[in-house]
């Protein structure tokens, strides 16, 4: 999907879809199957390997303390598919052409800009993780779920060191707020038609269909 | 030096991403061996097939004898695992007093390990590196952000070594520590230039004025500065 317009949008309506029912999630997971590269989309299959043990294990709460743990676990697995579609098809500048385009040069711009900063640093984090075990491995260091706290403490003195030469880098440059950029979008066929089934999905999932139709009198 | 039975074998090996690759079918035995080539030649790639940190597309790489192997990246950051020098230095297993005094740096063990400029880092990591033994030691652009004097002292270190099998792979052109083999990779394909010193004269990426002094006539018997000198120096061959 070209169009980060209808690629956001229809990622956001279609979390919540996923999110409120099984149905929802079923028809997500069909969508997700019909326009997107489906499993070649998948770039960081370790970290969504991991957020799935995440929600494996909060199933495996509400499953015990007499919930629908399975339906919890359906939901939230088709909402990672659509949030790693998002990632993997997110490209540099796609929030700040979006954010100017949603709320203009001043706010937009700047809300875009920290959206394209957060998404650099998810990226960063997921390699810097990467780094982390290489290096703890050659060190002859077992890795496992007590690494994770070191790890975590490096990763996220890393992130804040590396936000603040960001924001030394633009202070030096001369940035003080705002921006001016002309988005200019690239909006296929394939796009408004998978955006236009993901708001039909969505409608779907939140209005029960007897309100549609008049199945019986 | 030698020591019996350690042996690095890559067979066939091959690596390539898109319009670029690699070919590597060579043994190497214990010793230190310089492997040059140009940015971008493949260097770090080799270097991390032959720690096991990457799969050759083709061929296979094996470890003889080889229990204990380091690769040393280029950028040192990427080995940080502590949040403050000493947390560093326990990470490899070692004190932190006397790895901040090797390393020559003006810091404490309480200093954030990542506040450390590129240069001192490498200072660190490589003290870190060098106090230890392995069977096989990578050290990738080891001279990478260091000034000539401290070029100097670690290939005294290096030179130090006396066992298991050090591989450096570098562009470096100005400071060396005693090698015993050359490589280099040309045209995609990493090629055995030999032993020292008759490796000189077929070393194509050998500073110019190791080329220029094997010109001359007077090959140097060995790369280290003094190895150097002694030849720029020699009246007769």
């Amino acid at each position: 999907m070209q169009d980060p317009r209808i690629r956001l949008l229809s990622a956001f309506l279609l979390s919540l879809a996923a999110f409120v029912s099984i149905a929802g999630a079923v028809f997500v997971f069909i969508w997700w199957l019909v326009f997107t590269p489906r499993w070649h989309c998948i770039r960081h299959r370790t970290a969504l390997c991991s957020a799935f043990v995440l929600f494996l294990i909060v199933a495996v709460v509400i499953y015990i303390t007499g919930g629908d743990g399975l339906s919890y676990l359906v939901r939230m697995a088709v909402i990672l598919l659509v949030g790693s579609w998002v990632f993997s098809e997110s490209c540099t500048g796609d929030f700040i052409s979006l954010g100017t385009w949603l709320l203009g040069n001043r706010t937009g711009f700047e809300t875009g800009m920290i959206a394209g900063m957060a998404m650099q640093m998810a990226t960063d984090i997921s390699d810097d993780f990467y780094r982390i075990r290489i290096a703890s491995r050659l060190k002859g260091h077992s890795w496992g779920i007590h690494s994770i706290v070191p790890a975590g403490r490096v990763i996220i003195d890393d992130a804040i060191r590396r936000a603040d030469e960001t924001a030394e880098v633009l202070a030096m440059r001369g940035y003080r707020n705002g921006g001016t950029i002309c988005p200019h979008f690239h909006t296929s066929r394939c796009d408004i038609i998978a955006g236009c089934c993901a708001v039909v999905i969505f409608i779907l999932a939140y209005v029960h269909v007897s309100e549609f139709f008049i199945l019986y009198r | 030096m030698e020591v019996a039975g350690l042996k690095l074998v890559l067979s066939h090996v091959t690596a390539g991403y898109p319009r670029w690759s690699l070919a590597a079918d060579c043994v190497f035995l214990p010793g230190i061996h310089l492997v040059s080539g140009d940015v971008g030649s493949g260097k770090s790639t080799l270097a991390l097939m032959m720690a096991g940190l990457r799969t050759p597309e083709s061929g296979t790489v094996i470890r003889e004898g080889i229990s204990q192997v380091m690769l040393s990246f280029q950028f040192p950051e990427f080995h940080v695992t502590g949040l403050t020098v000493a947390e560093e230095c326990r990470s490899w297993g070692l004190l932190s007093d006397e790895i901040i005094r090797s390393a020559g740096i003006d810091v404490t063990g309480e200093t954030p390990a990542l506040s450390l400029s590129r240069g001192e880092l490498k200072r660190l990591h490589l003290a870190c590196v060098l106090a230890r033994n392995y069977d096989l030691l990578l050290l990738d652009e080891p001279f990478s952000s260091l000034d000539c004097a401290e070029k100097e002292k670690i290939c005294r270190k290096i030179s130090s070594r006396s066992s298991g099998i050090t591989v450096i792979f570098t562009h470096e052109q100005s400071v060396f520590p005693h090698v015993d083999h050359i490589w280099e990779i040309l045209e995609g394909r990493l090629v055995d230039c030999g032993n020292m010193p008759g490796a000189i004269e077929h070393w194509q990426h050998a500073p110019a004025l190791v080329k220029k002094l094997t010109l001359a006539g007077r090959t140097p018997h060995e790369l280290t500065p003094e190895g150097i000198r002694e030849a720029a120096c020699r009246t007769q061959e």
